[in-house]
């Protein structure tokens, strides 16, 4: 749930352990990673201006939006911006990535590339080298918050532009040494996960301690059906998250949410019970079916017991050791008198009882069917 | 190996390994073979084999891993075994400081019945001092307290090396580390002096740089088998499966000769709680899928394949053998369906 995950993101990191991280993982068919990104980063935001967080600054990694997008989106926010200097930082890996743009500049000539400087971004022009990558974040982080012991919080935009350019050892390794590091609180980003191998999605979340998986709301996702076209309608603002938790005692807590964005806006809540598949039993199937489907209800329903008064003239002739059927059925309490008497059967065979005297008592063991409605 | 106590099958040949007064670290089986122990009480019976690659294959979302690997590490130093240790990390000999330290006997007391306090002094000093332990008869497993970090005087010596494999480009530093350490220990049909232990943790983690190097990885497995089974020195390897190849997994899992794997149980999960007594306690889950036959061609049934890890009041590592196992708990293959730790979705039937 995104409110469990803000709140870890929130709490940071304990003393001698590795800083918490978050894996923000979509795909085609429900591509809402940005929006769940972007919430995060709002609320992550708003708990360091509020001093609520462990973390005192925040350093963005953008490699998918320009740093202007996201100061704009701060602001719409209600993020408190002009004294962003104090709290963010942003290491922008946008705008000119591997230097080209500075390689066509001719010397002489003064471009400003970036006029950005005011809100605190900085340029990034070798996102090639992780080495030089890491100590970036580190050295604008340390910018923020200073030596010591105070913290900071890093949030990477998209790990899909990083493997373009570095291998998939390099960007783990780079994880690991922020994970690692003493002065980050926290870590979390957005992956694309159809957009690379599948190794690649199991090493980004082999390094996290929290995956958030945006799946599309039915599991048959984005079928381009004609009849089903209402249904992929549905998925395009709606859609599920499920986030796995890996908690400190080893266990993983499974938790799940429903999501729908209006206006670029993402509003959580929590899942309908019909769409609750987390739920299905985890009880091993077993070989005797013990549930009645419902044609099986009815026709046992229907089936006709031998005892049963079936509550119409007709009924059902059975041998009864000491009175007649008939008898029984007008007598209002259980009678049992020592008499024999013939049996009025329906034209089958019949055995004739003569007790030995009239004082016996009644046979010992009681008529077992004494409180049957027959 | 891992055959609970009380339950000994009058078919199976039981053999009481005899311990070695000299080396308290070695117990003696049949044919020849040598045992040192895991560390866990509960997983040993016997333990590993002199000349036997240990596997561990770890769940990529929880640490039991690093549990086992404590244990194994402890147990070596408290029988000042020699140890190599390999890790991803920077700095690996910052592990050292999160070993374990055997538990004293005191531990004992405090199940069971609690005495009057008057009456402890009348037991005798060695079961209140812990110190005794070391002076006294050294036991060959011990249990081990996981939040008392162990002594110094284990720790410096020696006989301690730590690598660091996250920056190594491939993987022939390691291996001619691992053969240096290993001459110390050759197999020769005299008088063994000392066993050698060597644990690398998470061989295929992700910021290695040779992680990709699959062909590489295996042929270092290989090699270092083949060097493990001329010497007097247990091998343990833990490594994630998922961040493998299907075809790389399955080859990494035959050239063990002990496999076991850990998974994570889910939290708070109700089915669970009902299908499992103890689910509270537990905190992950402990299979045994191989178990190292070296110098004979008996094969092992073990009684139980699936265990529950816990920890007894956070300190001590217990593994109690689940009698209804989960599903798919005997074809070792990840566990139930998606809503569960490992995410694939196979459900199994019970047998009946």
């Amino acid at each position: 749930m995104a409110e469990s995950i803000s709140r870890a993101l929130r709490d940071g990191v304990l003393e001698g352990e590795h800083a918490p991280a978050l894996t923000i993982k979509d795909s085609i068919a429900s591509p809402f990673g940005f929006d769940v990104f972007t919430h995060i980063l709002t609320q992550l935001s708003s708990n360091i201006l509020a001093g609520k967080s462990q973390s005192r600054g925040l350093v963005l990694v953008a490699f998918s939006r320009s740093p202007s997008f996201y100061v704009e989106l701060l602001k719409r926010r209600g993020i408190d911006v002009p004294s962003s200097q104090k709290w963010i930082q942003i290491l922008d890996c946008y705008t000119d990535p591997l230097g080209w743009k500075e390689k066509l500049v001719e010397p002489g000539n003064n471009v400003r590339i970036s006029n950005e400087a005011s809100i605190g971004v900085c340029l990034c022009k070798t996102v090639k080298d992780m080495d030089k990558l890491l100590s970036s974040i580190i050295e604008l982080g340390k910018g923020l918050v200073g030596q010591g012991r105070v913290r900071f919080c890093v949030a990477i935009d998209s790990v899909n532009e990083i493997i373009r350019h570095a291998s998939i050892a390099s960007v783990a390794g780079l994880v690991s040494n922020l994970r690692t590091n003493d002065q980050v609180s926290s870590i979390f980003w957005l992956s694309h996960s159809d957009l690379h191998e599948d190794r690649v999605t199991a090493v980004l979340e082999y390094m996290s301690s929290m995956v958030a998986s945006i799946e599309p709301l039915n599991a048959t996702g984005q079928r381009y059906d004609r009849e089903n076209l209402s249904l992929t309608e549905h998925n395009c603002w709606k859609g599920k998250l499920l986030v796995r938790l890996k908690r400190r005692n080893g266990r993983v807590r499974v938790m799940s949410e429903e999501f729908h964005v209006e206006q670029s806006v993402i509003k959580f809540t929590s899942l309908s019970s019909r769409d609750e598949i987390l739920n299905r039993s985890l009880l091993p199937e077993v070989q005797f079916s013990l549930q009645l489907s419902e044609k099986e209800q009815i026709d046992r329903a229907k089936v006709i017991l031998p005892f049963e008064h079936q509550g119409h003239d007709k009924h059902i002739q059975i041998y009864d050791g000491r009175r007649s059927l008939m008898d029984s059925k007008n007598e209002t309490g259980p009678v049992s008198t020592g008499l024999s008497q013939t049996n009025e059967s329906c034209g089958k065979g019949e055995i004739v009882y003569f007790r030995d005297s009239d004082d016996e008592r009644p046979d010992s063991d009681e008529d077992p069917d004494d409180d049957l409605d027959i | 190996m891992a055959t609970s106590k009380a339950r000994m099958s009058s078919f199976s040949r039981t053999f009481t390994a005899a311990s070695s007064s000299s080396t308290p670290g070695l117990k003696f089986g049949p044919n020849g073979t040598i045992f040192i122990s895991s560390g866990i009480p509960d997983l040993d019976s016997g333990g590993f084999p002199l000349g036997s690659l240990v596997m561990v294959m770890e769940d990529a979302e929880a640490p039991h891993h690093m549990l086992l690997l404590r244990n194994f590490m402890s147990q070596g130093l408290v029988h000042k075994q020699p140890l190599l240790y390999a890790s991803p990390s920077k700095d690996p000999k910052g592990f050292l400081g999160t070993l374990p330290s055997p538990a004293c006997l005191y531990k004992l007391q405090e199940e069971g019945l609690r005495i009057a306090w008057q009456y402890k002094k009348y037991f005798g000093e060695n079961h209140l001092n812990s110190d005794s332990n070391r002076d006294g008869k050294q036991e060959y497993c011990n249990d081990f307290d996981l939040r008392k970090p162990l002594e110094r005087h284990f720790l410096s010596g020696q006989h301690i090396d730590c690598i660091s494999i996250q920056d190594t480009p491939d993987l022939s530093t390691l291996r001619d580390r691992c053969a240096t350490f290993l001459t110390q220990f050759p197999r020769n049909d005299g008088n063994i002096s000392s066993a050698g232990r060597i644990a690398i943790q998470s061989f295929c983690a992700p910021q290695c740089e040779y992680s990709n190097m699959e062909w590489d990885m295996i042929s270092f497995l290989r090699s270092l088998r083949s060097m493990i089974r001329a010497s007097n020195a247990v091998a343990f390897v833990t490594f994630p499966p998922s961040l493998l190849s299907p075809s790389f997994s399955r080859r990494w899992q035959h050239m063990a000769d002990t496999l076991l794997s850990v998974r994570a149980i889910p939290d708070d999960d109700k089915e669970l709680a009902k299908l499992l007594t103890g689910y509270h306690d537990m905190i992950g889950l402990l299979n045994v899928h191989k178990i190292a036959r070296i110098n004979t061609q008996v094969a092992v049934i073990l009684d139980a394949t699936t265990f529950s890890i816990q920890l007894q009041k956070r300190r001590f590592l217990v593994l109690e053998c689940l009698n209804q196992a989960p599903i798919d708990a005997t074809s070792g293959n990840s566990y139930g369906t998606s809503a569960s730790c490992s995410g694939s979705s196979k459900s199994g039937t019970l047998d009946f």
